[in-house]
Order: structure tokens, then sequence, then C-alpha cells
């Protein structure tokens, strides 16, 4: 049983993103590529977790050009920084709650 | 169904939260200590020749000819600065923003600082007997290091970087009003060895 867990972030991949981009200072963002290759993750893959995480308004995704090379920066909204501190604090909450015979967890 | 999807418990998911934070701070953030470590080195052994050429009494305790020992001096702070450059400056960083904007303005205060500090010692430097003017080169600029460590110190919330900059700004003070001696075995020991604390100090909390 796992109450009020955020669903946007309760998935291994997109917590993965979560946490990377909260290490950033706010008003940084990161190039598409190096979170690729930060979290090892295909491009597909990460795209597919971004535009999840960009539709709950956690993650903002800016497409510009550098030269002639287009290039996409994410950054961790603040409503995305905030989600995670709460999705954080609920994880830590559980953890103190649970009691030893709980381990009823699929 | 692949590994992505399993549910995580509670410990797992904290345990992935603090290892993957770890790895992309690790990866992100440059590693300050070879920084301190090159600049502990260059100025305890730079100033510590220094400090045998001047003796404490005006007596030499070494036979180093003073081009040797400023020659040492500088060749080392330029090793230095060169392994700061590689460390701190990251180019090939994915990271674009508040950061990058903020490193590099603190990037240029070092050089607009030593560029003023460079005319007036050239200035005033003229006017002066020859172990006075290596003084006074020597504590501008130490003075410049000084304030621009408590910057940056105040800047980016690092404490032992404040901390070595206050240090250094009292010890440039007293050995300048000391003299020359003085002056070079202070920095040797103080700056030296407080550069290679902090960044001892650095290292340890980086690993906590």
């Amino acid at each position: 049983m796992t109450p009020e867990l955020d669903p946007v972030i309760h998935a291994q991949a997109r917590l993965r993103v979560v946490v990377t981009l909260n290490t950033l200072p706010e008003g940084d963002r990161i190039a598409f590529p190096g979170l690729k290759d930060l979290l090892g993750m295909t491009a597909g893959n990460l795209s597919v977790h971004l535009s999840k995480l960009e539709e709950a308004g956690y993650v903002e995704i800016t497409k510009t050009h550098r030269g002639r090379t287009p290039v996409t920066y994410v950054a961790l909204t603040r409503r995305g920084r905030v989600a995670f501190e709460d999705y954080t604090a609920a994880i830590r909450g559980l953890l103190d709650t649970s009691v030893p015979p709980a381990s009823g967890v699929t | 169904m692949d590994d992505d999807e399993r549910v995580l418990s509670p410990e797992e998911t904290l345990r992935l939260i603090e290892q993957q934070g770890a790895t992309a701070a690790h990866r992100l953030m440059p590693d300050p200590v070879p920084h301190y470590l090159a600049w502990g080195v260059a100025w305890f052994v730079g100033f510590g020749v220094l400090f045998l050429h001047h003796g404490l009494s005006g007596t030499p305790y070494a036979p180093v000819p003073l081009g040797v020992a400023l020659a040492l001096l500088f060749g080392l702070m330029a090793m230095a600065m060169l392994i700061s450059a590689m460390t701190m400056w990251q180019l090939r960083s994915p990271v674009r923003g508040v950061s990058q904007e903020r490193g590099m303005m603190y990037g240029f205060a070092w050089g607009f600082g030593f560029f003023a500090m460079w005319m007036i010692a050239v200035r005033f430097g003229q006017l002066l007997p020859g172990s006075e003017r290596n003084l006074l080169w020597a504590s501008l600029s130490m003075m410049v290091v000084a304030v621009l460590y408590m910057a940056g110190g105040a800047i980016w919330l690092v404490r032992p970087m404040f901390v070595l900059g206050a240090g250094l700004a009292v010890l440039n003070a007293v050995g300048t009003a000391a003299g020359p001696g003085w002056h070079a075995l202070l920095m040797s020991v103080g700056a030296g060895g407080g550069s290679v604390v902090a960044g001892l100090v650095l290292r340890r909390r980086m690993r906590a």
C-alpha cells in the first residue's frame, strides 16, 4: 500500500530523471545528450519520460539553436522541485512508520 | 516488463534517490580538490624558498639567488593556474544557465583584479628598494587572492573557501607589517598549508 505517492515520479526511470535535474541549481538547465549520458538511457526512452514529466508541469523543455545545430535543454520547474521534495518526504514518512512485520510490499 | 517499471520498496527508493543524486552531483560539479592542492604546493614551496632567501632577520638561511626563488614561485603558480583552469573551467559541461554565468563573472573578476594590481605594483614598485618591491608584489597579489576567495565562498556558500580567504587576508596583513622574511614564511606555511587543508576538508565533505 503506497498512499499519496506521486505517480508521475514514482517510476524508477522518471525518479532518476527528477533526482538528476534536482541537483542543478535553480536557473540552470542541462542539454539533452548530457542528461541521456548521465542516466545511461536511450534517447527514445528518455524522451518518453520527459514528455510525461512535462505534461505534469514538472520539467521545462527548451529547444534552441547553437549555430545551426538544434539543442534541447531540460530543467526542473519550481513545481517539479516541490513535487520531488514532497515525494521524498512521503518516502521518508513511509520508512518511519513502517513497523517490522509490515513487509507486505509486492 | 523491463526493470524500470518494477515497483521499489521505500528503502530501495530512498537508496536510489541518494545514489542517483550523488552520481549526478559528482558528474556535474567540478572537483575542487586538485585546485586547492596545486595552489597549496605552489605557495608552500614557492614562498618557502623565498623565505630561505630572505631569512627572518635579513640574513639568508640558504644561498638561493632571488631570481631563482622568484622564478620558482611564479613557475609553480603558473602551473597551479593551469590546473585550476583545467578543473574549474567546465567547457564540456552540458549544463547552461545561471551557474555558468556566475562562474564566468567570477573568472573575469580574477582577470580584472590582477590587471589592476599589476598596474599599481609596476607604478609604485619602481620607487621602492628591491626587497620592499618584492613584498609589494607578493602582498598585493595575495590580497587580491584573499578577497576573491572570500567572495567565492560567499557566492557558492563554501565555508572552507571563505575561511581560507579570510585567513589569507589576516596573514598577508601581518606578514606585510613584519617584513619580507616573515611575509614569505607566513604565506608558505599559512597560505600553502591552509590551501592543502581546505582541499582535504572539501575532499572529505564530498565523500561524506
